[in-house]
């Protein structure tokens, strides 16, 4: 069967939006192969640019050697493909970590607005939808790649504040998307119906007995309203054991309680988050997902690193820091190894219904708001694709002559048979989609 | 042991036979009553009055004298036929059904009524939940009377406490800066910031939309203190309109922040908060909604319910229902998460704690404690606490399975279930159901517990007590808008070409005048309810005394303006149930007759026998009102309720569709004389509203039928149930009070609260 929207589900069982979501919910989940291979995105975001001389490969082609910074990586090398010479050529309103955030999924200017950055002319939200937000609508419109939720934006440590640094999803012009950063929130988000179910179910009995026990107090005029109600209690409890019926194809991950979204909890909230993203995916309740790590100008401090110092402090020091730097770089290698926990899981889980496995179908885009920290250029942003299931031949280093970053927005979207002609601003579109193929 | 058939017919022979020996003249008059009754009456009457369906389904009983009965009867029955039922024949009748169930004390008889188990209202489901959370808290101070909301203003778009330059209260938030700053604010170079703090005060229950315009930074925070209800923090310096949706209860404090910033590269400034309330038009919020006090978040409930039962005139939970079990579920799976999401607070502890588990645990006992208004028993502990608690591994889940429990037990969900033994407990939450539609306070469950909540004198004086919470204003609120059928007004609209100014925001302002006067007539002064009806004043702001042609100095606020005693008599002449109960473009005499019959005198009209409409193109042009409806209702069959309805309806002609005071219809002169047939079928003369009304408050009927309509609003069972003399009793009491209307309310919920405990009172310790 096909997956549908709960909405639509719901009317086709005649039941209206008002009566039980958590019953009646989730569809069935009891997936076949689909039609044709499930193609999934996740977009990865860490912040305050990189390190270039130990993140960018010397080589080109395939025959290339990881730096410092990837060299976690080195299990998927095969399966990726690190395009360096990737600019982000929007210009107009906004600093540099603003454009670099809200203009890097976008490809378009930023209104002008009241936020100051550090020097540059106050900007606004973006004036566009973004490339995840845009292939999310374009799955969703299509029966066959339609999901629950489409897209899901998940968030690791990123601050409460709501502002263009801290958000690069868009549904449209000054339509931000928040990351959930609580992997409690995003656990309810996906599961909360089957948790409401359990435990109603495991209440129900002591409701019923309740209503007995209680009408042997009263007279036989009002205990028929009571019996009424049991018998509406008993309803529910067969309604529920019926609709648990419909196996999910996995069940959720198990968390420990009690996790606080907070600095020093970064590296098990960012397992928790990647876990339930997975997770997410095989039970397909979502095709595009983002992955943000803190925000533009994100100052966390991993401690877990030794590293007292905030992130975005650091990336603002000289070159010839050589201390600073070494941090920087351990910081940089600390995400890229998040980024193989993710890609080792996805290619540890079996394709649902299909061949291979999910990593086969998914592609990984890992990037960020700057080139380099301490220059806040907005050339050479880290493009690095991890995955398959897109047409692009991997296991190459790709040297590109400072070409904007709207055309590979479009090759994500061509790959995905979503034929945009521009997608941003439409004159940094000339040439058309990348050919990554 | 059965008794033998025979014999109980024998024995029921000679009850009668006993019975009636002494009335021995009056046999013959009976018997041949109750023969007529079933000859010609029972047929649609049904052979006790219980009504057919498909003839007459209303059961027949009423306040009707002997008198008028029979002079009905002879008029007007059998219904096509009276001929066949007239002189002493009808009065036989009408005796005979008088004393056999057509009186209050025949039918009360014939059909005991009885305090029955029931269901919280969506009403009460909404405010008890509220409440629950409420009284975990800390209680709210009493919001003061300054209107308006508490304004710092900063030289800097920071809020730093060195940049505040002023604080002031602002009664509106409507400012169009332009490019300068607000007043007595020196900019800087960094812009500048105001923030405004207080509470919203909600009228009315209901989805409420927040507008918040500006072209600046702002963000606004309503009945949540941490996350905001609106981020307009980014800007893009056009004027953007941030909207969002919240349902709030009527009668209620919420928690409003509002912070704005103007940055230094904005061109303009400028800030608005407008809101949509239920019942409204868009407009900006009023000075008369926003206070400076401060308030706690309320937890309201966003489930829909399906609709109570209000067959018999008002809503009570006499039935269960598969949507109604599952809205609960739905409505305690919100709480849950509400809990869930606020356990750190509500347990007073951290994840963290080495006393974790004790602390839910506690918090969870008061939960349940407080949902079920009485101490747990051991077994209930057990059942409800300690075995949830310990059936999920995780808090969160057994946390959530305490709370899904308890709200979907009978403990919480009924009231009633300590009928046959009602014990201190049981009357608190009668007073507290009674007079605000949720569940007892702090106070009642300290007396409660003490054993000193079960006498007359501990009852009343707690009733007293409770007048003055928000919630028995609310309550009373409630009341008045069902008493005066205020549900007509809702979709409230008039020809815009004969009525132009008749606009959707008049139209909130007539609500607002009329809340505003009801308030004062119960919350002030005598809280006489001869006042209600009797008053010569009417609240307005200026856009209402302008198209009322009132002349005044008054703006935005309400001032009360005393007029012309002879063209306005309180409710009965207010002009927005004037405009409720009126057509599109003209007055409706009919609309207002009834409404006047039913609600203000107190008169019972049965269904027209048949459905008539109103279409004015059927009469002549030059007809006036009066004269078409006359011609409408002329029939016998019409003229049984007619008789009542048209002389109401034709006192108030002077005034038209929007209740604007007239003279002339059609270039001639209005006829509002008319002549009224009491119960007793006395003639009475009236020249006008005020005529109306001096008769309603002297009418015996007319007080009764309003004391009948607070009891079951106020207790939403039948009045009957607390004995034959209910009635009597309040009424003598209310009379004798000088129709003290708070008074009566305190009698309603003694006597409500007291029933079935009084007379064993003096057992108790």
């Amino acid at each position: 069967m096909t997956p549908l929207y709960r909405r639509q589900f719901l009317h086709r069982l005649g039941l209206s939006a008002a009566s039980l979501p958590f019953l009646v919910g989730l569809p069935s989940l009891g997936l076949g192969a689909p039609a044709r291979p499930r193609q999934r995105l996740v977009i990865m975001f860490s912040p305050n640019g990189t390190i270039p001389s130990a993140f960018w490969p010397d080589e080109e082609g395939k025959d290339f050697k990881l730096k410092e910074i990837m060299s976690p990586l080195a299990p998927f090398q095969e399966r990726m493909l690190v395009l360096r010479g990737l600019n982000n050529k929007v210009r107009g309103d906004g600093d540099s970590h603003m454009r670099g955030m809200s203009c890097l999924l976008t490809g378009v200017e930023l209104f002008p607005g009241n936020i100051q950055g550090g020097s540059h002319t106050p900007a606004g939200w973006a004036s566009g939808i973004s490339i995840d937000q845009e292939l999310k609508n374009f799955l969703q419109s299509r029966e066959d790649t339609r999901t629950r939720f489409g897209s899901l934006e998940f968030g690791v440590g990123v601050t409460d504040r709501a502002d263009p640094w801290t958000r690069m999803s868009y549904a449209g012009a000054n339509k931000p998307v928040a990351p959930i950063s609580d992997p409690y929130q995003m656990y309810h988000k996906l599961y909360g119906q089957l948790k409401d179910r359990a435990n109603l179910q495991s209440i129900l009995d002591t409701v019923r007995g309740d209503l007995q026990k209680v009408g042997k107090l009263i007279s036989a005029d009002d205990r028929r309203l009571l019996e009424e109600h049991e018998t509406l209690v008993r309803q529910m409890e067969k309604d529920l054991a019926d609709a648990s019926r419909q196996k999910l194809r996995v069940t959720p991950p198990t968390f420990e309680e009690g996790i606080a979204d907070q600095n020093d909890n970064v590296p098990r909230l960012s397992r928790m988050q990647v876990d339930l993203l997975v997770n997410s995916f095989v039970n397909d309740m979502a095709r595009v997902a983002t992955l943000q790590y803190t925000k533009s100008v994100g100052s966390a401090r991993m401690n877990w690193l030794d590293i007292k110092d905030g992130h975005h402090g650091l990336s603002h020091e000289p070159d010839k820091d050589e201390v600073t730097q070494a941090k920087l770089v351990k910081i940089n290698k600390w995400f890229a190894g998040e980024l193989h926990y993710l890609a080792q899981k996805l290619a540890s889980t079996p394709e649902p219904g299909g061949d291979g496995t999910l990593l086969d179908n998914t592609l990984i885009v890992w990037t960020n708001e700057l080139g380099k920290g301490n220059s806040h250029t907005l050339d050479n942003i880290p493009f690095v694709l991890l995955g398959g299931g897109f047409g692009f031949e991997m296991g190459r280093s790709v040297k590109l002559p400072g070409v904007a970053h709207n055309r590979l927005h479009l090759a994500l979207a061509h790959a995905m048979g979503h034929r945009l002609e521009t997608f941003g601003k439409p004159s940094l579109c000339d040439g058309g989609p990348l050919k990554l193929g | 042991m059965p008794v033998p058939v025979i014999f109980r017919v024998l024995s029921l022979l000679a009850l009668v036979w006993l019975e009636s020996q002494p009335a021995r003249a009056a046999v013959s008059a009976r018997q041949s009553g109750s023969e007529i009754y079933r000859r010609i009456c029972a047929e649609c009457h049904g052979p006790t009055g219980e009504g057919v369906k498909g003839k007459y389904p209303e059961g027949l009983h009423g306040d009707w004298s002997v008198e008028k009965l029979t002079r009905y009867i002879d008029k007007s029955m059998p219904e096509g036929a009276p001929e066949k039922c007239v002189g002493e024949d009808a009065r036989a009748v009408a005796s005979y059904i008088y004393d056999a169930f057509y009186s209050r004390a025949a039918w009360s008889k014939l059909h005991p009524a009885r305090v029955e188990l029931v269901r919280l209202t969506n009403r009460q489901y909404g405010l008890t939940v509220a409440d629950l959370f409420k009284r975990l808290g800390n209680a709210d101070p009493p919001v003061g009377p300054e209107r308006g909301l508490r304004a710092k203003y900063f030289n800097s778009r920071n809020f730093g406490k060195d940049k505040e330059v002023f604080e002031r209260i602002d009664r509106e938030l409507r400012f169009e800066f332009g490019t300068n700053a607000p007043a007595g604010v020196i900019t800087t170079t960094n812009g500048f910031a105001m923030q405004w703090r207080g509470s919203l005060l909600a009228d009315d229950t209901g989805e409420h939309e927040i507008i918040l315009r500006t072209p600046n930074g702002a963000r606004l925070w309503l009945n949540d203190d941490e996350t905001p209800l609106i981020d307009a923090g980014v800007a893009s310096g056009q004027l953007d309109e941030h909207k969002a949706k919240l349902r709030l209860l009527g009668g209620r404090a919420y928690p409003l922040r509002l912070e704005f910033f103007r940055a230094p590269k904005d061109k303009t400034a400028a800030v608005g908060l407008q809101w949509k309330p239920p019942q409204g038009p868009l407009e900006t919020i009023p000075a008369r909604n926003l206070s400076p006090t401060n308030s706690t978040r309320t937890f309201v409930v966003t489930t829909p319910f399906p609709p109570d039962d209000s067959s018999v005139g008002y809503e009570r939970g006499v039935s269960v229902s598969k949507a109604w079990d599952e809205a609960a579920t739905q409505a305690a799976i919100e709480v849950a998460v509400f809990v869930v999401k606020h356990l750190d607070r509500l347990s007073r502890s951290k994840p963290s704690d080495p006393d974790r588990a004790r602390k839910l645990e506690a918090f969870c006992l008061e939960f349940v404690t407080a949902a079920f208004r009485r101490p747990l028993t051991d077994d209930q502990k057990r059942l409800y606490v300690t075995t949830p608690l310990k059936g999920a591994p995780k808090s969160a889940d057994a946390v959530t399975r305490v709370v899904l429990l308890t709200l979907k037990s009978p403990h919480f969900l009924y009231l009633g279930l300590d009928g046959a033994k009602p014990d201190d407990y049981a009357v608190a939450s009668r007073l507290s159901f009674a007079l605000w539609d949720s569940g007892p306070d702090k106070e009642l469950l300290k007396l409660a517990e003490q054993g000193a909540l079960h006498t007359r004198e501990q009852v009343t004086a707690q009733a007293r007590r409770m007048l003055a919470d928000v919630r028995t204003h609310a309550k009373v609120r409630h009341f008045f808008h069902h008493w005066l059928q205020l549900s007509h007004a809702e979709v409230l609209t008039k020809d815009a070409a004969l009525f132009p100014g008749f606009t959707p925001e008049l139209i909130a302002n007539l609500r607002t005048s009329l809340d505003l006067f009801l308030e004062e007539a119960v919350w002030s002064g005598a809280s006489d309810y001869r006042r209600l009806l009797l008053a010569e004043h009417l609240h307005l702001n200026g856009r209402l005394a302008k198209f009322y042609g009132v002349e005044t100095t008054a703006t935005n606020d309400f001032v009360k303006i005393a007029l012309d005693p002879k063209q306005r008599a309180g409710v009965v002449t207010h002009p927005y149930l004037l405009a409720a109960f009126s057509y599109p473009k003209t007055s409706s005499p009919i609309h207002r007759g009834v409404f006047l019959a039913r609600n203000i005198v107190g008169r019972a009209l049965r269904p027209p026998p048949m459905a008539v409409v109103f279409k004015d193109a059927d009469f002549a042009p030059n007809l006036t009102m009066r004269e078409k409806i006359t011609k409408l209702t002329r029939s016998r069959d019409c003229q049984g309720c007619h008789a009542v309805i048209n002389p109401l309806g034709f006192s108030l002609e002077q005034f038209d569709a929007v209740g604007r005071f007239r003279t002339r219809e059609k270039d001639r002169a209005i006829d509002v004389v008319s002549d009224y047939l009491t119960d007793d079928g006395e003639k009475v003369r009236f020249t006008g509203p005020r005529d109306v009304a001096e008769f309603a408050v002297r009418s015996e009927s007319a007080q009764q039928s309003f004391i009948e309509q607070l009891f079951n609003q106020v207790v939403k069972q039948p009045m009957q149930a607390y004995g034959a003399d209910s009635m009597a009793r309040l009424h003598q009491s209310f009379a004798a009070s000088g129709f003290n209307m708070q008074k009566l309310l305190v009698e309603i919920a003694t006597l409500s609260a007291l029933h079935g405990l009084e007379t064993s009172t003096e057992k108790k310790p």
